[in-house]
């Protein structure tokens, strides 16, 4: 059984298409991650699954129950918002018992709740103090914990590491994923962060313009991209329109782009002779053979160099482990075939 | 706190406490005079407890001390429960939502004798009200409700006149609430009457309260609504004061203004300690 399920789902905002024809399935105990640019439509994704927003049509199932008629408040969802949304006038512990006491659970049953929650979440010695006395990353973890004692069916999370500094934010990502895991929760996170997308996720769902671009695990989202926006938008890319030469050898289809041939691993036969290819900057090598290229610019990046070059009439980025190559140098530059990508979107 | 730095706050808080301090204390330090035999506007001048033995003696006193703080009470409760509903509402813009703002508040900008005798003339008995009924034939005949024994004339007038200030109050406190922090309410299983009182009453208490203060003060030392269109067998302490002015007893009339100021600032207080003390219970 799937822990949610989204079937043909679309949202429209007085004539304006938010999210089209949205399907997907999450597992139960998978972390989602819904990755895409500003206004793409994954919080309003987020808010039609936890019952915020109505869809204009399509369903939404949570452990095969239909809940897209169902409030937010009779959804068993919870959220994690962006701005924590901690009541400002509760203490900490009345923070987290807020929900099961609308829940009507027990008082023992919701002491030991909260005091399991607050324990994981190195809460215990925070419980009498009021929001405004914490740090970012302990109302973040307030927050967390108040969708944790709930022990919802899905968790739901709102770009929640956004108001964090770098260093915290790296921590609380560890933590949100530790706890995921530990509780078996079935979770969707929203966010913009591709590298908090790509360290986090199961799988990472990528929209662009309120449509699906492409559900994949990290790695092949990474390594392999369907579309020019998904390699676009995942890391560095070097995206080329290119002429299909013909097939060197099998499996081997020879590509002719604005800066130069590449030789690109492909089984099958591309659907056009026109195609978009894509490369990662870091699986170019520098060395005797490949395309001939100049260095417009060298930027030291720390673990590695970036280089800004000219082919023929096209420019790509390299990136080096290490290099001796200098602005205005005449580099050489290889490809392997199988780094090479063809890209299913139309030039 | 250096000698230089007490001055300057003394002299930035002159402007305000000064005009506090200096003519209503002056006021009230008459008035609590006066009530002691003191400060004679015939020429007497000795200390007494007569004129507080004598008015605290009368039933018609004691009548118009729980009549006033009944008028204060229920207004004070009743402009802001209605007021409250209507800033929820209007807590997100809307189309027309401005407009309809700027009508609610106009009873503000309306005087309240203006308004106390437009009310009569609306209920009067050959007013528009009972022409209106009879017209429909929901009445047979005209209904006198003119200066009614239960004041329900004078709490009408004082929640339409009151009610759009304590809505001006209230708006700028729940329009402060985040959406985030409803939204969370709700995801957390709060119903619209949960969100009401876990959430946006505890967070806007403090303009309830200020509302309240003001409204129950106001409303409790009423005198024009009282004299247009309250009730002819009972005296609001305001005109039990002019009454004894009229009469020339300006000892007694001082007795009644000291009463009226000390169960004002006395009920006020009670009603804000009462209103938060029930909204912390609810929030939890």
């Amino acid at each position: 059984m799937t822990a949610i399920r989204i079937q043909g789902l679309t949202k429209m905002f007085d004539g304006f298409t938010a999210l089209s024809d949205i399907d997907l399935d999450v597992a139960p105990g998978e972390f989602v991650t819904l990755l895409g640019p500003s206004g793409c439509g994954k919080t309003t994704l987020l808010k039609v699954i936890s019952g915020f927003l109505e869809p204009t049509k399509g369903k939404i199932f949570i452990e095969g129950s239909d809940v897209t008629a169902i409030p937010p408040e009779r959804r068993d969802t919870a959220l994690c918002f962006q701005s924590y949304a901690l009541f400002p006038h509760l203490t900490v512990r009345q923070n987290l018992e807020f929900g099961l006491r609308q829940k009507k659970i027990s008082r023992p049953h919701r002491d030991e709740r909260v005091n399991d929650v607050s324990q994981k979440l190195d809460l215990a010695a925070q419980m009498d103090k009021l929001p405004n006395q914490l740090s970012g990353g302990q109302q973040q973890r307030v927050s967390l914990g108040r969708a944790l004692v709930m022990r919802p069916k899905v968790i739901l999370f709102d770009e929640p590491l956004s108001n964090l500094d770098a260093k915290l934010r790296d921590q609380v990502r560890i933590e949100i994923r530790r706890i995921q895991r530990d509780y078996g929760l079935t979770a969707i996170y929203v966010t913009h962060d591709q590298s908090e997308a790509l360290a986090m996720s199961d799988r990472v769902v990528l929209l662009n313009g309120g449509r699906i671009e492409q559900v994949d695990t990290p790695e092949t989202l990474y390594h392999r991209p369907r579309t020019r926006f998904a390699a676009d938008f995942i890391g560095n890319s070097n995206v080329f329109t290119g002429q299909v030469l013909g097939e060197d050898s099998p499996g081997r289809w020879k590509i002719e782009t604005p800066a130069g041939i590449f030789t690109c691993a492909f089984n099958g036969t591309p659907q056009s002779k026109e195609v978009a290819l894509c490369w990662r900057p870091e699986h170019a090598v520098i060395g005797e053979t490949g395309i001939e290229a100049r260095v417009l610019n060298r930027a030291f990046q720390g673990h590695f160099t970036d280089l800004a070059c000219a082919a023929g009439n096209g420019e790509f980025r390299v990136q080096a482990l290490e290099t001796t190559a200098r602005d205005g140098d005449v580099i050489r530059v290889h490809v392997p075939p199988d780094r090479i990508r063809l890209l299913e979107d139309r030039p | 706190m250096t000698l230089c730095r007490w001055l300057t706050i003394v002299l930035l808080l002159f402007p305000g406490l000064g005009l506090i301090l200096g003519l209503i204390g002056t006021v009230v330090w008459i008035a609590i005079a006066q009530s002691f035999g003191l400060y004679g506007l015939n020429g007497e001048d000795q200390f007494t407890l007569q004129y507080w033995a004598e008015v605290t003696d009368r039933r018609v006193f004691a009548r118009s001390v729980r009549y006033s703080f009944y008028v204060g009470t229920v207004s004070a409760i009743l402009s802001v429960a209605l007021a409250y509903p209507l800033a929820i509402w209007l807590r997100k813009p809307f189309t027309g939502s401005m407009t309809i703002s700027a009508i609610l508040k106009a009873p503000m900008l309306v005087h309240g004798l203006v308004a106390a005798f437009l009310f009569i003339n609306v209920i009067a008995y050959h007013g528009i009200l009972n022409q209106a009924m009879q017209a429909l034939g929901l009445w047979d005949e005209p209904r006198r409700m003119q200066n009614d024994s239960n004041a329900v004339g004078v709490l009408i007038l004082q929640i339409w006149k009151n009610m759009p200030f304590a809505l001006l109050l209230l708006t700028g406190a729940v329009q402060g609430i985040s959406d985030d922090v409803l939204d969370a309410a709700r995801d957390l299983g709060a119903g619209a009457w949960d969100r009401f009182r876990k959430v946006i009453a505890p967070l806007s208490i403090s303009a309830m309260q200020a509302a309240m203060v003001i409204i129950f003060i106001g409303a409790m030392a009423d005198f024009s609504f009282q004299v247009i269109a309250g009730p002819t067998n009972r005296q609001s302490m305001s005109q039990l004061m002019v009454f004894f002015k009229d009469r020339g007893d300006w000892h007694s009339a001082a007795v009644v203004g000291v009463t009226l100021m000390g169960l004002a600032l006395l009920g006020a207080y009670a009603l804000a300690f009462l209103a938060r003390l029930v909204m912390e219970g609810r929030s939890r």
